[in-house]
């Protein structure tokens, strides 16, 4: 059996713990970098079209003209993953309280959420149109499950016209960030 | 073997460290689930490891090693997993460890095999909660405690060692670029994911309580170095390549190979292929 002397244990420990302090310190400047979630935002807006947006669209195209912001760098909270970063802002052309809308809760236009959790993050594209959510999309998709666990959500929130959807059994990380990010999405759209 | 000598044996510190594991994690999240799956897992991996014992005729059965692979299921399977779920991991874990053998010592480690293969069969989500990935990053250190006092007590720090700081060398040169590699998953947040929980705790645990495992790895000093080298390398640069969470498991198996490439290829007399005193002494998981 390899009976390694106290010395050397102490030691090789110190050495791992500063090397694993050094990545850790260096991590946090990639931290804020770009990160390529925010290139669907950009693309959209250079191509005036939101159909690369991804596979899980659930109505085809959107209107072209209601391009989403893209999103900084996640802020961070606690020191810890950032949890339904309230970056998502309305569209450029999105109107405003239109008149006559004394009832009405949502602005009109294509809003961007986050949600997260320490297993990933997941962006979406939540269109609104007279209080109505018309089409989701999952713009990015930055878990460590698989995309395919979700899929199909963004057709739940249609049909149920709310941010909750049913768990997806072995996807509860992915199901709750997804949650966050639509209703992270709606409170930007909310009026008042 | 008396309870009180078999609790001082290896197998029986991981038992405790794994128990305590399981109490300490269940009390900080108010989560008893874990608790539930636990028993669910233990017990299914006893009664299959028994069923297996008793169809090869075995004149000697032992349980501890199929009690510790349960428990060590239920603590990276997620609290939200079905029963049936836990039951079926553990099930394909135990029957690896009787299928997928060699000179009568498994070719891999069984829970690490039953985990890999839950992901595709059974679409298992796995979060490590026993490693307490989701509560506060101030019980990181016990984790540390729990898998030093096992590494010490089976004296595998050399391939402990050796795989942390190939692993976090790894992960940082794939990360930056340095190597003709593209390593997607850690220029876009993985890096950093892979440095904080839940993803280092999973990283301690599966280096001091998984990869140790005295039947699956090397016993020599210099095998273990390169044992851990080779599950360090092959795990980051899955890791770096695919993200996902199973990355350590495919490490492991490649270091699992190699182990049974090289037991199998070693020139010893055919007597030596029975265990080794203290390694059977020592063997936990199987």
């Amino acid at each position: 059996m390899a009976k390694m002397k106290k010395k050397w244990i102490v030691l090789c420990s110190a050495a791992i713990g500063v090397i694993y302090a050094s990545e850790y310190v260096a991590s946090n400047f990639q931290a804020y970098l770009p990160q390529p979630r925010t290139r669907v935002g950009t693309d959209m807006q250079a191509s005036g079209s939101l159909y690369p947006i991804g596979p899980t669209s659930t109505e085809g195209l959107l209107n072209a003209g209601n391009p989403i912001p893209s999103s900084s760098a996640l802020p961070e909270k606690n020191g810890e993953s950032p949890n339904a970063a309230a970056n998502a802002t309305p569209s450029a052309d999105a109107p405003a309280k239109s008149p006559g809308s004394v009832n009405k809760r949502y602005n009109d236009g294509t809003y961007t959420g986050i949600g997260s959790n320490r297993r990933g993050s997941i962006q979406v594209a939540v269109t609104v149109k007279r209080d109505k959510i018309t089409d989701v999309e999952i713009s990015d998709f930055a878990m460590h499950y698989s995309e395919s666990d979700v899929v199909d959500l963004p057709d739940q929130v249609l049909h149920k016209q709310s941010s909750q959807v049913d768990n997806v059994s072995g996807a509860t990380y992915s199901t709750q960030a997804f949650e966050d990010a639509v209703a992270d999405a709606l409170a930007q759209a909310k009026i008042g | 073997m008396k309870p009180k000598v078999w609790l001082k044996s290896p197998k029986g510190n991981v038992l405790l460290i794994l128990l305590a594991f399981l109490g300490i994690a269940s009390a900080a999240s108010r989560e008893w689930d874990g608790v539930k799956n636990a028993l669910i897992a233990v017990a299914s991996a006893v009664a299959f490891d028994a069923v297996c014992c008793l169809i090869e005729r075995r004149k000697r059965i032992f349980l501890d090693g199929a009690f510790i692979t349960g428990l060590i299921v239920a603590l990276i399977l997620s609290l939200t997993s079905p029963w049936y779920v836990v039951a079926a991991t553990v099930a394909v874990s135990i029957l690896s460890k009787h299928l997928l053998a060699y000179r009568k010592k498994p070719l891999f480690n069984p829970a690490t095999f039953g985990l890999l293969l839950s992901v595709p069969i059974f679409h298992a989500q796995q979060s490590w909660w026993g490693a307490f990935g989701d509560l506060p990053v101030w019980l990181l250190p016990v984790v540390l405690i729990g898998g030093f006092w096992v590494t010490n007590r089976i004296q595998k720090f050399p391939q402990v060692f050796s795989f942390a700081v190939v692993y976090l060398l790894a992960l940082f040169v794939l990360a930056s670029g340095i190597l003709p590699i593209h390593a997607e998953s850690l220029r876009t947040g993985g890096f950093y994911d892979a440095l904080r929980p839940p993803f280092i705790n999973a990283a301690l645990f599966f280096a001091m309580l998984m990869l140790t495992d005295p039947p699956t790895s090397p016993a020599k000093t210099a095998d273990q170095v390169l044992f851990g080298v080779i599950v360090g390398a092959a795990g980051s640069v899955i890791y770096g390549l695919f993200g996902g969470l199973i990355y350590l498991y495919i490490g492991l198996l490649a270091g699992n190979v190699y182990q049974a490439l090289r037991f199998k290829f070693s020139k010893r007399p055919t007597r030596a292929a029975r265990p080794e005193p203290e390694i059977q002494t020592h063997r936990y998981l199987s």
